[in-house]
């Protein structure tokens, strides 16, 4: 079979997406900042679904600490000190060899202007200040930015699982509006600064807040029917098992973005003191 | 050179919402896109629309050699925006066809002399004119220091879906 049916038959089942959908997907440029428990579910779903441009960017390498969770990653891995970025790379191209795949292994602030050229960017990263910082680039350049957490807590009986996905849209309510970003989180981080010890993290809720930020992305970028409205929050109740729309959107719905409302919020804000 | 203009679908829907508000004598209205800008990897530029400054009713011309006639008032009023927010200013009308749409002869005469105006206020930024259609999108962009406006390639509406006009 040549290469060009073969291209065509493996999205032939996800036609319903819509008319060109496979054309649009293609031309769509999408960024993953984090390629740890959730990016790497993240960027293997892109390549399933043929993202034809795909930007992936983190200073890491796979460590032992990383296999529980990180999908693609083998012992070898470990053994070499494989840059994730590498593995999240060498999984994209076995599943869509046509892809155009960029990897950065450092950090997203160094690559800016490769940013700047994406559709939508997910971030899957730990820290509320570089989300805070991911989404003020996102909204300078009008660019959907899809964020997933997920936290363990140690309870009083155990432990207790918990996560959302959020969609921030250029116009509309941010993550602060949201209460995922706020002055105690940052200032809480601030406090823990160079602190040591991983988080605890675990493979299926990376999964699945993963396999939800990757059905929102779907709805932002191709014309299927579905794609009219979406929460764009969602909560993951660990415990019980169940993802559900916020009870904050509501509210939501009525908050006009004070964060982000203001037109020095969007290009380059020190645009006239350069040479052009 | 690669000039993209990206607007919020919310934006979009609220400017096209204000165009299409009858006047008492003009045959349509007119306004203008408050944007910021950047610049793109490889020399392109990115236009980025925040908000809509509309001409105000009574700053018309009762004058029919166009569709809308701008007084003095109009021009002044929006060079003072440009100049208030810092913002480069795209002049933006509608013509209710699908498809792509273009420039009337007079569209073309008027934006060249009126918007290197905005170069009196906001000399470092580039400026333009965009006209609508139903579905589509057409645009010229005066870049400061180029010897002739650019099209605009690219019109981007950022919802769900993400539209390319």
């Amino acid at each position: 079979m040549n290469n060009q049916i073969s291209r065509r038959l493996r999205l032939d089942r996800q036609s319903f997406l819509g008319p060109n959908s496979d054309q649009i997907l293609d031309q769509t440029r999408a960024a993953t900042i984090g390629l740890g428990g959730g990016g790497s579910h993240i960027n293997q779903q892109l390549a399933h679904l043929g993202v034809g441009d795909l930007l992936q960017i983190d200073p890491d390498i796979v460590e032992d600490t990383n296999l529980n969770r990180l999908v693609g990653a083998t012992e070898e891995d470990v053994a070499r000190g494989t840059p994730k970025v590498l593995a999240a790379e060498r999984l994209v191209r076995g599943v869509n060899p046509w892809a155009r795949v960029i990897s950065y292994r450092n950090r997203w602030q160094q690559h800016v202007e490769d940013l700047k050229l994406c559709d939508v960017i997910f971030g899957s990263v730990d820290s509320i200040t570089e989300r805070e910082q991911l989404e003020s680039l996102a909204r300078q350049h009008l660019i959907p930015y899809i964020d997933i957490g997920m936290d363990v807590h140690e309870v009083e009986n155990g432990y207790s699982i918990g996560g959302q996905i959020a969609v921030s849209m250029p116009g509309r309510p941010c993550l602060r509006c949201m209460g995922i970003i706020t002055d105690q989180g940052l200032s809480e981080e601030a406090r823990q600064y160079g602190a040591g010890g991983g988080r605890p993290q675990v493979v299926w809720p990376n999964g699945l807040l993963a396999s939800a930020a990757v059905g929102m992305f779907v709805k932002l970028i191709t014309p299927w029917e579905g794609a009219v409205k979406f929460p764009t929050l969602l909560e993951y109740d660990g415990d019980a098992q169940t993802l559900f729309p916020s009870n904050k959107l509501p509210y939501l719905e009525n908050v006009r973005c004070p964060h982000f409302s203001e037109l020095t919020a969007i290009g380059d804000p020190f645009w006239e003191s350069k040479k052009h | 050179m690669k000039v993209i203009l990206k607007i919020t679908d919310d934006l979009l829907r609220s400017v096209l919402q204000d165009l299409r508000r009858r006047h008492a004598f003009a045959l349509e209205r007119v306004g203008f896109l408050l944007c910021r800008p950047d610049a793109l990897p490889g020399g392109g530029l990115a236009i980025f629309a925040g908000a809509f400054h509309s001409v105000a009713d009574e700053d018309y011309l009762d004058d029919h050699t166009a569709g809308a006639v701008m007084g003095p008032n109009a021009i002044r009023k929006a060079l003072q925006v440009s100049y208030n927010k810092n913002a480069s200013m795209l002049h933006v009308h509608i013509h209710e066809h699908k498809g792509k749409p273009s420039f009337s002869g007079i569209d073309n005469l008027e934006t060249s002399l009126f918007v290197p105006d905005f170069w009196h206020v906001q000399p470092a930024l580039p400026h333009g004119a965009i006209v609508l259609s139903k579905d589509s999108a057409f645009g010229k962009c005066w870049i400061p220091g180029a010897d002739r406006p650019q099209e605009i390639t690219d019109f981007l509406s950022i919802g769900a879906p993400i539209t390319r006009l």
